[in-house]
């Protein structure tokens, strides 16, 4: 009886019908989305503009959401933090419902999302798009409060301000460490994006300081072209040292800023941990997260292959060849609305094909790409063959400053779509 | 009757600044506008294409695939695409708000 009281309550609040009587109303139905980033934010929008009569709810703990995508141009000061800065203003004007909280349970059997205050909400399709949490049980001596001194910046916001304000404190000379996890993380290229940006802003503001960069791989996204460009732009100032060379960080020290590693330690002046990662805390509450941390999806409209009914987006989700990036998050969400409206009304969703590119920037003005194209094979999503790529390796003229225009185009593109 | 209508909902979703209505949309469709804004980006370098007569995208498409027309994306693109599926895109983005 209490339960229902809050419940009831908890719909109120939020000022909708009771969710009780969801579907059967209005004859749309009611999808909540927990996570306002590029997946949830995206696909609260497209489903609202796709079937105006459905009841769009977007669960979202904060009220701004940081774009990661250009956040190493903060650190590289070439942007500022409020550059990144989204609210979710255009999405209540589209007439999706922000419930600015957090989601703590999902109950898959009875249908219902709870939120912080303990209120619940029912629904008939769910979308979880969480983004990732850090692992902090893999890597010893990184904890929250180690963060505090050897800073992540892997989730925009105060941890890129952080390290930001760590690089310019730094004394000239001052060794930057950098850690790279092993597959599968969030953003491929972001570390070797982050390496050079920082080189680019060090060759300025720092001429005399180096970063060395220890990677638990051998092999990264657009590598030969990230390698040529730091041996043309930063001679001599960033060193990569693979997993193959003693790269792989076995602990750290936040006391010292001290990085172990099976073949010595490295004591940095600013250390940048990007620890190993899982999908955001919420997928494995709800039930959709396996072993490995990430959650199993088909590839047709992403439902979860552990719960029936609940859609993952985004980094989150295994998404077969696709990385996790914004940009196939984005891509994802538009296409699993759509199959969500198909499966409200009883139609078969059609097989998908998305498209995704990362484009990094070695240099402000100096970008490069990949990218790929997506359908569902064999049960997975596989990359198109003959298609995708990454940007050539010989180029003429002003190709990279092309790139680099391009990706900011981009950007301006896809938090339009995705924010309004 | 529809394409009276079709002015009509244009106005209203390039007022909501809406993201691409991806239900009838053929299969990639809803990737490209994550480039190819729906709406007016200021000083965007990336061409629209919404509103474009569809053999203008088609043709494109298909100049891209081949390599007769140099690009720095959509040839890595255009290549995931048979005729038939660039077709069904290229129809759809001609009847898309401009
Ligand atoms: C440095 C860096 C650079 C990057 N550069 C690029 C790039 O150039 N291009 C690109 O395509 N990608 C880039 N990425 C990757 C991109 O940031 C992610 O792939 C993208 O954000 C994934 O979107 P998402 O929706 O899965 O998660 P997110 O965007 O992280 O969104 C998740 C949201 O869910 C919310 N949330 C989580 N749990 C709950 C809960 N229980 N209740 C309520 N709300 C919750 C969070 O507050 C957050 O707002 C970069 C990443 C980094 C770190
Ligand atoms: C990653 C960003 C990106 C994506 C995704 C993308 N495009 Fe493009 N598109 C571009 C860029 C950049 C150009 C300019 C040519 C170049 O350098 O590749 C372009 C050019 C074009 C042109 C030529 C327009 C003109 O006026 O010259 C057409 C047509 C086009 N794209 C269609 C598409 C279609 C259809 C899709 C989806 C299947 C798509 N694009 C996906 C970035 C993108």
């Amino acid at each position: 009886m209490a339960t229902r009281r809050r419940f009831l309550k908890g719909a109120a609040a939020l000022g909708f019908a009771p969710a009780i009587a969801s579907a059967q109303g209005t004859g749309a139905g009611r999808v909540v989305v927990i996570g306002g980033g590029f997946g949830g934010a995206t696909a609260a929008r497209t489903l609202k503009a796709l079937e105006p009569r459905l009841d769009v709810i977007l669960v979202e703990r904060d009220a701004v959401y940081t774009s990661c995508p250009y956040s190493n141009g903060v650190l590289a000061a070439v942007r500022e933090i409020s550059q990144q800065q989204f609210r979710y203003d255009g999405l209540k004007r589209a007439g999706v419902t922000i419930a600015q909280t957090s989601a703590t349970a999902v109950d898959a059997s009875a249908r219902t999302v709870t939120l912080a205050d303990g209120d619940r909400l029912s629904w008939d399709r769910l979308v979880i798009s969480p983004g990732i949490d850090i692992n902090w049980t893999v890597l010893p001596g990184y904890d929250e409060a180690a963060a505090r001194k050897m800073p992540h910046a892997w989730k925009a916001g105060a941890q890129t301000v952080l390290l930001r304000q760590q690089l310019q404190a730094m004394d000239d000379g001052g060794l930057v460490v950098m850690s790279a996890p092993a597959n599968p993380y969030r953003c491929p290229p972001g570390p070797y994006e982050r390496a050079c940006l920082i080189a680019y802003w060090m060759k300025i503001w720092k001429p005399k300081s180096k970063l060395l960069l220890l990677d638990a791989k051998d092999a990264f996204s657009k590598q030969r072209l990230f390698q040529n460009a730091r041996a043309r732009e930063y001679p001599g100032m960033v060193e990569w040292v693979p997993l193959s060379k003693g790269g792989a960080v076995t602990s750290v020290d936040p006391a010292t800023l001290t990085f172990f590693t099976d073949f010595g330690r490295h004591k940095a002046a600013v250390a940048n941990v990007i620890p190993p990662q899982k999908a955001g805390a919420i997928a494995a509450l709800a039930g959709v997260a396996d072993r490995t941390g990430w959650c199993p999806v088909e590839p047709v409209a992403f439902e979860s292959t552990l719960r029936p009914g609940i859609h993952v987006l985004g980094d989150a989700a295994v998404m077969g060849a696709m990385p996790k990036s914004a940009f196939a998050a984005n891509a994802q969400a538009k296409v699993c609305a759509a199959a969500i409206v198909d499966l409200l009304a009883g139609r078969t969703p059609v097989d998908p094909t998305l498209i995704n590119t990362c484009y990094s920037l070695v240099a402000p003005d100096y970008g490069i790409s990949v990218a790929g194209v997506y359908r569902p094979d064999k049960g997975v999503l596989a990359e198109v063959p003959g298609a995708g790529g990454v940007s050539p390796l010989d180029v003429v003229g002003g190709y990279r400053g092309q790139e680099a225009l391009y990706a900011d185009s981009w950007f301006r593109t896809i938090t339009a779509e995705t924010f309004g | 009757m529809r394409l009276w209508l079709l002015p009509v909902l244009a106005c209203a979703l390039a007022q909501a600044g809406a993201p691409a209505r991806a239900a009838d949309a053929p299969p990639g469709a809803s990737s490209c506008t994550g480039c190819h804004a729906r709406t007016t980006i200021a000083d965007s370098v990336i061409p629209r294409i919404a509103g474009r007569k569809a053999d203008v995208i088609a043709t494109a498409m298909v100049a891209y695939r081949s390599g007769a027309w140099p690009s720095s994306v959509m040839g890595r693109i255009a290549k995931g695409f048979d005729d038939r599926q660039t077709a069904a895109i290229a129809a759809w983005f001609a009847v898309q708000p401009e």
